[in-house]
């Protein structure tokens, strides 16, 4: 008897999992937001809670989307990219650039700017993280590159396009009022539109094959290759999506602030990666959901303590999150 | 948008002299300040992207100590830098035993956390007005060093204002820089490395590598307190957008400009930073002065990422003992 | 790795440093039964560790006796590494109990475990290859005041310390004919080299328990031999004891006094490498495993 090796004697499959609650993440985060929301209802009542929460959707709609392009290009590419906020940025000035200087309806102009967007993350992709994957970089050198990158946008667009306030020349003291909500019209324009977007994009990652691709190499990319994905074009439309949303998330971001700076877009990557983390690094529907909770979050703060308070409370929950579960709410553990 | 260099020397000061006295100055505050990044993250391998954060720290417990709790200057300092240290060690606590990527992230939010409650905790920090009522103490020191030394060397004038402070910054950075260079050559900055290298490895020879990881963040914070405080003396204003995450990212240009591992290199890379951040203003390119100061950070960025793509161990960097890379 | 010149002395015959710590009971050379040994050193009783939905180890027990050579062997995701892991703290056992030297090692940290003298290898090498081989070696010595910030800062006295530690690991390292390459950056050696620093390296924590995963893979089998051998002398010589995880069952056999056989997580049988042979769970164990 030498030299017997044996292959492997399969995982024991099935395990008395144990139900506890911890394993049941969602069913916590539901109980948790209900909870909330019954706390400040009764504690600042319906009508307050009611316009906290409408304000929230309205920046979690843009934040989630800025964050689910961010969560797919790490699982696909374990790239923490530093460089993703400044897309927002980009794609926002793109469509302003249509708007103002090509003249374009407001409409084709945000097309414009997320097909620029969508463009020069592919460009990007191909000029730069593709040959260094090819050169066996290491995942922080990646990082550090994607922070050098974020310097070269944020700066660029502020060499072109100078420090002054920009907007899109919406009229944005129209205010509708739904149900005694008020809203100024674009809020209401970006809650509708980053809403369905949000869904839009939640269909196209369950029901088209490149979704289903993009979301299996993101999930666990050894296994996809395995399974015969052609990886190379699907990381190529991974950029492609991941930066033509992000350059949608922008303008939505640029209209609802309705004024913006080059430096807008960075100031909120903290906010997406704190998204990012919340729903499980690498899961884009959990970015979807994480993005959302960080704006209604954000929001809901601003009923017990300043407003200005509200970013800060929004990295607290990022921080939070890590320390309690940094796999997220969908994430299954591992080493994290 | 602000003024977008608060580290800067602002034109109206501008002369000659004084020009390269504050170019020396900030520079040797970016090296004290990335000698931290140095040890953690050339020589630990932990990716702390929040050392601004633990400036701001020093630099307002220091100001607040003395303005508006009339302590000494000279006894805030030490308390400055301790209660940055505390802080690492809470913060490295909770972060260290994440994932490296995570751990960046978990910084770079600390650091703005802190530059939240700066600007809005307004009875305890000032808001965005600042701090100011804390130079006189270093005032009139400066100005006895000024009167007793330098003026016997042709030295005294105006001009030379921030000579002092130079001299201060420059000695300290130096003091620094042979101190951790000595404590990395010991069995202890040997772990770190192995640390940085395979932290798995080191537990399974008896490491606490906890502990060694908490050390190095606290030092970090303590050397990045300091740079906060030397700051303070520059501006001098403590105020909450001299501690953008930006300044961090700077430090890392530095870093990687003159080598991870390399402390000699911490000193060169932050004066290149500073001379190509600040001479550029001396060169007229026929721009607006936006233009000028965004094509300053798109130089910064190309040296990053030309740098981390080419030369992935800096100008100084050993090429065995790369950090970047597989 | 340069080809060992027949002249050369084989490790085995060469003189054992004094580097190496003596433990537990030492049994004149030739003295030790098989089997036998002195009291229980590691006992490991019931372990379980579980990842989601894998059970990698599944309620294992068994006992090593201080100064014997015990192998672990099963089919590949036996959970054989996991066993190491859960003992040595690296994946802290969901249940169970583990002792040493009477003690329990139980989820405690690695660092911990290993300055209770367990000293251990890994399946994939773990050498610190932007490091100096020396430093990989002198790294691993215990009792070093210079890892103390003040050790650190004022190095009176840890000189000589210093010293002694590398004469040391230069007696090793000559065992292992690394000594050459005793100033290289670790990432040079081959892939054999680098087992053997992470041996040699195992031995400058002065341990009294060694755990070795799979020190013959990828070494070549005249050095795989020597490993053995020196593992032997260091056993009789010096009282050590020895746990191995191999694939190679020939050197299992001739170099064990007690084998451990694993699968699906659970310990199957338990011997002589004689009882194990004939066992028939054994046979089916691998058999049925190649077939599946
Ligand atoms: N960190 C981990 N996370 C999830 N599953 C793991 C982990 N480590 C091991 N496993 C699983 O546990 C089982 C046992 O693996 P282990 O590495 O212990 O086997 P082994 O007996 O050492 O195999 P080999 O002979 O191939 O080294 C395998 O199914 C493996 O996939
Ligand atoms: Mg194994």
């Amino acid at each position: 008897m030498s030299e017997v090796v044996a292959t492997a004697g399969a995982p024991v499959a099935d395990v008395d999992e144990d139900r506890r609650l911890r394993d049941r993440p969602l069913l916590i985060t539901a109980a948790v937001l209900v909870a909330v929301s019954l706390a400040l209802v009764l504690g600042e009542g319906l009508h307050a809670w009611g316009q906290a929460s409408v304000n929230g959707l309205v920046s979690g709609s843009y934040v989630a989307l800025g964050a689910v392009g961010l969560t797919l290009v790490y699982g696909t590419l374990k790239l923490t990219n530093f460089a993703h906020g400044d897309m927002l940025t980009f794609g926002a000035y793109a469509a302003l650039l249509g708007k103002v200087t090509l003249g374009l309806p407001f409409v084709v102009a945000v097309a414009f700017g997320m097909l620029v967007s969508a463009v020069l993350g592919l460009l990007f992709e191909l000029g730069m993280w593709r040959p260094m994957r090819r050169k066996g970089a290491g995942a922080f050198q990646l990082m550090l590159m994607s922070l050098g990158l974020a310097f070269v946008l944020r700066y660029g667009i502020q060499f072109v396009a100078g420090t002054e306030n920009k907007n899109y020349g919406i009229d944005t003291t129209a205010v509708v009022t739904i149900l005694d909500l008020r809203l100024a019209r674009v809020e209401l324009v970006v809650m509708i539109v980053g809403v369905v977007l949000i869904l839009a994009t939640a269909i196209i990652l369950a029901r088209t094959t490149l979704g289903r691709q993009m979301r299996a190499l993101s999930d666990n990319s050894s296994l996809a290759e395995t399974t015969g994905i052609d990886t190379g074009r699907i990381v190529s439309v991974t950029w492609l999506f991941a930066a033509g949303v992000a350059g949608l998330a922008g303008v939505l971001a640029a209209m609802a602030a309705n004024s913006f700076t080059p430096e807008f877009g960075f100031r909120l990557l903290l906010s997406l990666f704190a998204a990012v983390i919340l729903g499980g690094i690498g899961n884009a529907y959990g970015a979807l959901v994480g993005g959302l909770l960080i704006g209604l979050v954000q929001e809901w703060s601003t009923l017990l303590v300043d407003a200005n308070w509200k970013i800060a409370i929004g990295f607290s929950v990022l921080i939070i999150m890590l320390i309690v579960r940094p796999q997220g709410i969908f994430g299954t553990a591992g080493r994290v | 948008m602000h003024e977008l260099l608060p580290l800067a020397i602002s034109f109206d000061f501008f002369n000659g002299a004084d020009f390269w006295v504050g170019v020396g100055v900030l520079a040797g505050i970016y090296t004290v300040l990335t000698l931290g990044l140095q040890l953690n993250v050339g020589f630990t391998g932990i990716q702390n992207f929040g050392q601004i954060g633990f400036a701001a720290i020093g630099a307002y417990v220091m100001a607040l100590l003395v303005s508006d709790a009339d302590w000494s200057f000279w006894l805030a300092i030490p308390v400055a830098i301790g209660f940055a240290v505390c802080v690492a060690v809470v913060l490295g606590v909770i972060t260290l035993r994440l994932r490296a990527d995570f751990f960046a992230i978990a910084t770079i939010a600390f650091s703005e956390i802190v530059r939240y409650i700066a600007q809005n905790a307004r009875g305890l920090t000032h808001g965005n007005q600042g701090v100011q009522d804390y130079v006189a103490t270093w005032r009139s020191f400066s100005r006895d060093v000024r009167h007793d030394v330098l003026d016997g060397i042709g030295m005294g004038g105006v001009e030379f204002n921030q000579m002092p402070l130079l001299i201060v910054t420059w000695i300290a950075a130096l003091l620094l820089l042979l101190l951790l260079r000595h404590l990395t050559k010991s069995p202890w900055g040997r772990v770190l490395r192995a640390i940085r290298e395979d932290e798995d490895a080191a537990r399974a020879m008896g490491k606490n590598t906890l502990r060694f990881k908490l050390q190095s963040l606290g030092i970090a914070a303590a050397v990045g307190a300091f740079a906060g405080i030397l700051l303070a003396l520059q501006t001098p204003n403590v105020a909450p957008d001299n501690y953008l995450p930006l300044y961090t990212f700077i430090g890392y240009a530095v870093l990687i400009l003159g080598g991870l591992t390399s402390w000699w290199g911490v000193a060169v890379g932050a004066l290149i930073v500073q001379f190509v951040l600040e001479a550029t203003r001396l060169i007229d390119f026929g721009l607006t002065e936006s233009q000028t100061s965004s094509m300053r950070f798109i130089i910064v960025g190309l040296v990053i990422i030309l740098l981390v793509a080419f030369r992935p161990q800096g100008v100084f960097g050993k090429r065995e003992e790369m950090v970047l890379g597989d | 790795m340069t080809d060992p010149t027949p002249d050369e002395a084989p490790i085995a015959t060469a003189e054992l440093p004094d580097a190496i710590p003596r433990v537990g009971p030492t049994p004149a050379a030739g003295d030790l039964p098989p089997g036998a040994g002195g009291a229980v050193l590691l006992q490991v009783t019931d372990v379980v560790k579980h990842f989601r939905g894998i059970r990698a180890v599944d309620g294992a027990t068994f006992a090593v006796r201080e100064g014997t050579v015990t192998s672990l062997i099963g089919p590949n995701g036996a959970g054989k590494s996991s066993l190491f892991n859960a003992v040595t703290g690296f994946y802290p056992p969901d249940r169970g109990a583990v002792t040493f030297a009477g003690r329990s090692i139980f989820r405690k940290p690695p660092y911990a475990v290993a300055r209770a003298g367990i000293a251990r290898t890994f399946q994939l090498t773990r050498a610190l290859t932007a490091m100096p081989v020396i430093d990989n070696m002198l790294l691993a010595a215990p009792h070093q005041r210079g890892e103390s910030l003040a050790g650190a800062l004022f190095p009176f006295g840890t000189r000589a310390r210093e010293k002694q530690l590398r004469e040391q690991a230069l007696e090793l390292l000559a065992l292992f004919r690394l000594d050459t390459k005793a100033d290289d950056y670790a990432g040079t050696l081959s892939g054999g080299q680098r087992k053997l620093l992470e041996f040699a390296r195992a031995l400058m924590t002065e341990p009294r328990m060694v755990l070795l995963d799979e020190p013959m893979a990828g070494v070549n089998p005249t050095l795989g031999r020597e490993l053995m051998a020196y593992m032997q002398r260091l056993r009789t010589e010096r009282g050590m004891t020895f746990l191995f995880v191999e694939h190679d069952l020939e050197a299992v056999m001739a170099n064990s006094d007690q084998v451990v056989v694993m699968a699906q997580g659970r310990v199957i049988a338990d011997g002589t490498p004689d009882e194990v042979r004939r066992d028939q769970r054994v046979i089916d164990a691998y058999l049925g495993g190649a077939g599946g």
